[in-house]
């Protein structure tokens, strides 16, 4: 029966064509945006994953991390004192602007962190050594900042590289290591120095203590700890897992408190930008053609074979029977279209991984989700096949 | 006809295929780009000595407190005694302003001495000389010899003989006063160490022009034998300290040797946290509970005043 089916399925190559071309643009087209959605979302907690610490504590009213409220340099000390805490130490973090030899400007994300512990340190070193950041006026720049702050990228030997220098707000940093690092939402690179030279960097201000970072006690996870901390100090303690539900979200009528730092800052951007909508709308898109393409196509496929299907039915075949089979069709060229959909996302998932750009990160839920949508449409489509065959006569084959 | 369709069948299933297996790859390749979750700073950060601790940043001061010597006007150095690292006992010289103007002085008021001096053997003459025609004039007995009038002239002649020559002593002693006067100045500019000590900072050389101004001192002045540690605590955490807590001090930069420290005294005066951290000074944030610790020297690593360390002070714990 199943083989019957297959035939039938493959027999009318163009219409088999018209259905696969349906679902692998609607699978494409949800999986190629949902994952830039989520590449540019986690790009938003780009210094939460290269500023790597358990804890982040920041002041009381703070939302998400690239919007900080400085706090008090005693704070450091406080956080410090709690007796679930196992270190704390200060963090930098503050967009500034970087001039080039050639008097070009750039904006660059940097990172302040504590000379002694270098606590926040990049993890993936390129070249160089992270101790000499203890050498006056040196930084770490990241692959990204190569490309950027280098006078001619194109030409390898104008490339910036370790002993080469530029200006972060008129004094001079010097490049003692390269790093692997995530990019950020504003696209500037990252540069680490130490919290006391990233202090010199900035221009004065009052308060500059961005965040202090703090790691759990022994025994302790990170949520006791984070809660620990709010209690005693009265800062925000975020814990820094991932993106997900966590133990400490409250949610008071509208609004969630989250404990997460991830969460909190893509649920910021998700509620405070329009990129939800606009992926979301493209998303949406994806859904119709698929439904429309497969549905009229598979429609007209039953149609077409009405006659076929009229003289099984005639032979005896029961309804439930060939419903059976119009299904088994609509899972294969589901299938089928769902595995070319993938494989043109895949193609393009490499390429910008490799690239670095367009943003993209793939959850396992996005293919899962999208064939399960996939299957949706193709049971749909399925659907009115089935009506369409149960509405028919088997007396009609023999009248024509 | 048929091979085209097969090979449409066939080779769309394996696409679909291999489209499942690339996306396992991307999924693959995406998670070893991921940064990895947070684990240990590359320094690992000192351990709590204590269960329930307040932290605090400190500096090392001498014990006796660093004396910051001042100049009492401001001038020219002429000359530095002592040499930095060197230790000077109560009285030391250290170094001299210019003094050449007193010294000028000087001069001429040593020459106002032999003025009055030969001032006074002038009136010394002259008071002789009266004293002489007084007593020969008293040398004769007839009274008609000499008019009444001419007598008490001599006697008169004699009086103001002996005050000018008190009048010329005097000026001998205000001139000797004044002499002593200009050397008890000069000596003032010579600058003297108020106690024992070691010289712990040098800023001032020869020819150098030494200012009053209390922000930068000519020299800094402490006993180094020791050390005490001025330990700033945070308000917010100033109700957990107590006389007599036990605390633990760790060098910045070098987490993993501890001090032991002893408890001095808690200063009464909380005052503006003025930022250790150096060009920062008025950057005033909050203010701090001043807690002074007492450290011994030890042999190694060698420690100097004015670093920066990292204290635990045991405390109870909030609740």
């Amino acid at each position: 029966m199943f083989s019957l089916a297959l035939k039938m399925l493959f027999g009318d190559t163009a219409k088999y064509l018209m259905l696969v071309a349906g679902l692998f643009f609607a699978t494409f087209l949800i999986v190629q945006q949902a994952s830039v959605f989520c590449g540019l979302m986690r790009w938003t907690t780009a210094t939460l994953k290269n500023v790597a610490a358990p804890i982040y504590v920041v002041e009381e009213q703070v939302e998400q991390v690239n919007e900080t409220n400085p706090m008090r340099d005693t704070d450091v000390a406080r956080v410090r004192s709690v007796s679930a805490v196992r270190w704390a130490m200060p963090l930098y973090s503050g967009i500034q602007r970087v001039r080039l030899a050639d008097g070009s400007f750039k904006t660059v994300q940097l990172v302040g962190i504590d000379a002694a512990s270098l606590a926040g340190a990049p993890q993936r070193m390129v070249e160089g050594n992270l101790k000499d950041l203890r050498l006056p006026n040196t930084v770490v720049i990241d692959e990204l900042a190569i490309e950027r702050l280098s006078v001619d990228f194109k030409d390898p030997a104008k490339r910036i590289k370790i002993g080469d220098s530029f200006e972060i707000n008129d004094i001079e940093a010097r490049v003692v290591g390269i790093c692997q690092a995530m990019r950020s939402f504003t696209g500037g690179p990252y540069i680490w120095t130490t919290y006391e030279r990233a202090l010199q960097y900035t221009p004065p201000q009052r308060k500059m203590l961005s965040a202090v970072i703090a790691a759990p006690g022994k025994g302790m996870t990170m949520d006791q700890a984070a809660a620990a901390i709010e209690k005693e100090t009265g800062l925000r303690a975020y814990v820094n897992r991932d993106f997900g539900k966590n133990e400490r979200d409250v949610t008071t009528g509208k609004t969630t408190r989250y404990g997460d730092f991830n969460t909190a800052t893509v649920w910021w951007y998700v509620k405070n930008t329009g990129i939800p909508i606009s992926f979301g709308t493209t998303v949406v898109i994806g859904f119709i053609v698929g439904v429309a393409i497969a549905c009229q196509t598979f429609y007209a496929f039953v149609l077409d074979n009405l006659k076929h299907l009229g003289a099984l039915k005639a032979m005896g075949m029961s309804n439930f029977r060939l419903s059976l089979m119009l299904i088994f069709q609509a899972f294969t060229v589901g299938i089928i279209g769902f595995g070319l959909g993938l494989l043109a996302s895949a193609a393009f998932a490499m390429g910008a991984l490799k690239n670095g750009q367009p943003p993209l990160y793939m959850p396992w839920q996005i293919p899962v989700a999208a064939f399960a949508v996939i299957q949706v449409i193709c049971m749909l489509a399925a659907l009115m096949g089935i009506i369409r065959l149960s509405l028919y006569e088997p007396a009609m084959v023999f009248r024509a | 006809m048929n091979f085209f369709s097969k090979l449409l069948r066939y080779g769309s299933l394996a696409a679909a295929l291999l489209g499942v297996v690339a996306i396992i790859l991307v999924s693959r390749t995406q998670a070893e780009k991921q940064m990895p979750p947070a684990g240990d700073p590359p320094v690992v950060p000192p351990r709590k000595p204590f269960a329930h601790s307040v932290a605090a940043t400190g500096i090392l001061e001498a014990l006796s407190e660093n004396v910051a010597i001042g100049v009492p006007q401001s001038g020219m150095v002429s000359e530095v005694f002592v040499k930095v690292n060197d230790s000077v006992k109560k009285g030391d010289p250290l170094f001299k302003l210019d003094d050449r103007d007193l010294l000028a002085q000087q001069i001429s008021t040593r020459a106002q001495l032999d003025v009055a001096g030969s001032q006074i053997s002038i009136n010394e003459a002259q008071l002789a000389k009266f004293s002489a025609q007084l007593a020969r004039l008293d040398a004769v007995t007839d009274s008609r010899a000499i008019s009444k009038d001419d007598m008490e002239n001599r006697r008169q002649d004699v009086s103001i003989a002996q005050a000018q020559l008190a009048a010329a002593r005097a000026g001998l002693t205000s001139a000797e006063a004044s002499l002593e006067s200009i050397s008890m100045l000069i000596e003032r500019l010579t600058i003297r160490a108020p106690r024992d000590g070691s010289v712990i900072q040098l800023n001032i050389r020869a020819g150098e022009y030494a200012a009053t101004s209390p922000k930068s001192p000519a020299m800094i002045l402490g006993d180094i034998d020791k050390l005490q540690v001025r330990a700033d605590i945070d308000e917010q955490n100033a109700t957990r300290i107590r006389a007599g807590q036990k605390a633990y001090a760790y060098l910045k930069g070098d987490t993993s040797i501890s001090f032991p420290l002893e408890f001095i005294r808690v200063e009464p005066y909380v005052i503006p946290k003025v930022s250790l951290t150096g060009s920062s000074i008025e950057r005033v944030d909050t203010r701090v509970l001043q807690v002074i610790y007492s450290l011994e020297r030890p042999e190694d690593p060698p420690l100097y005043v004015g670093q920066q360390v990292d204290l635990f002070i045991e405390a109870p714990d909030r609740n």
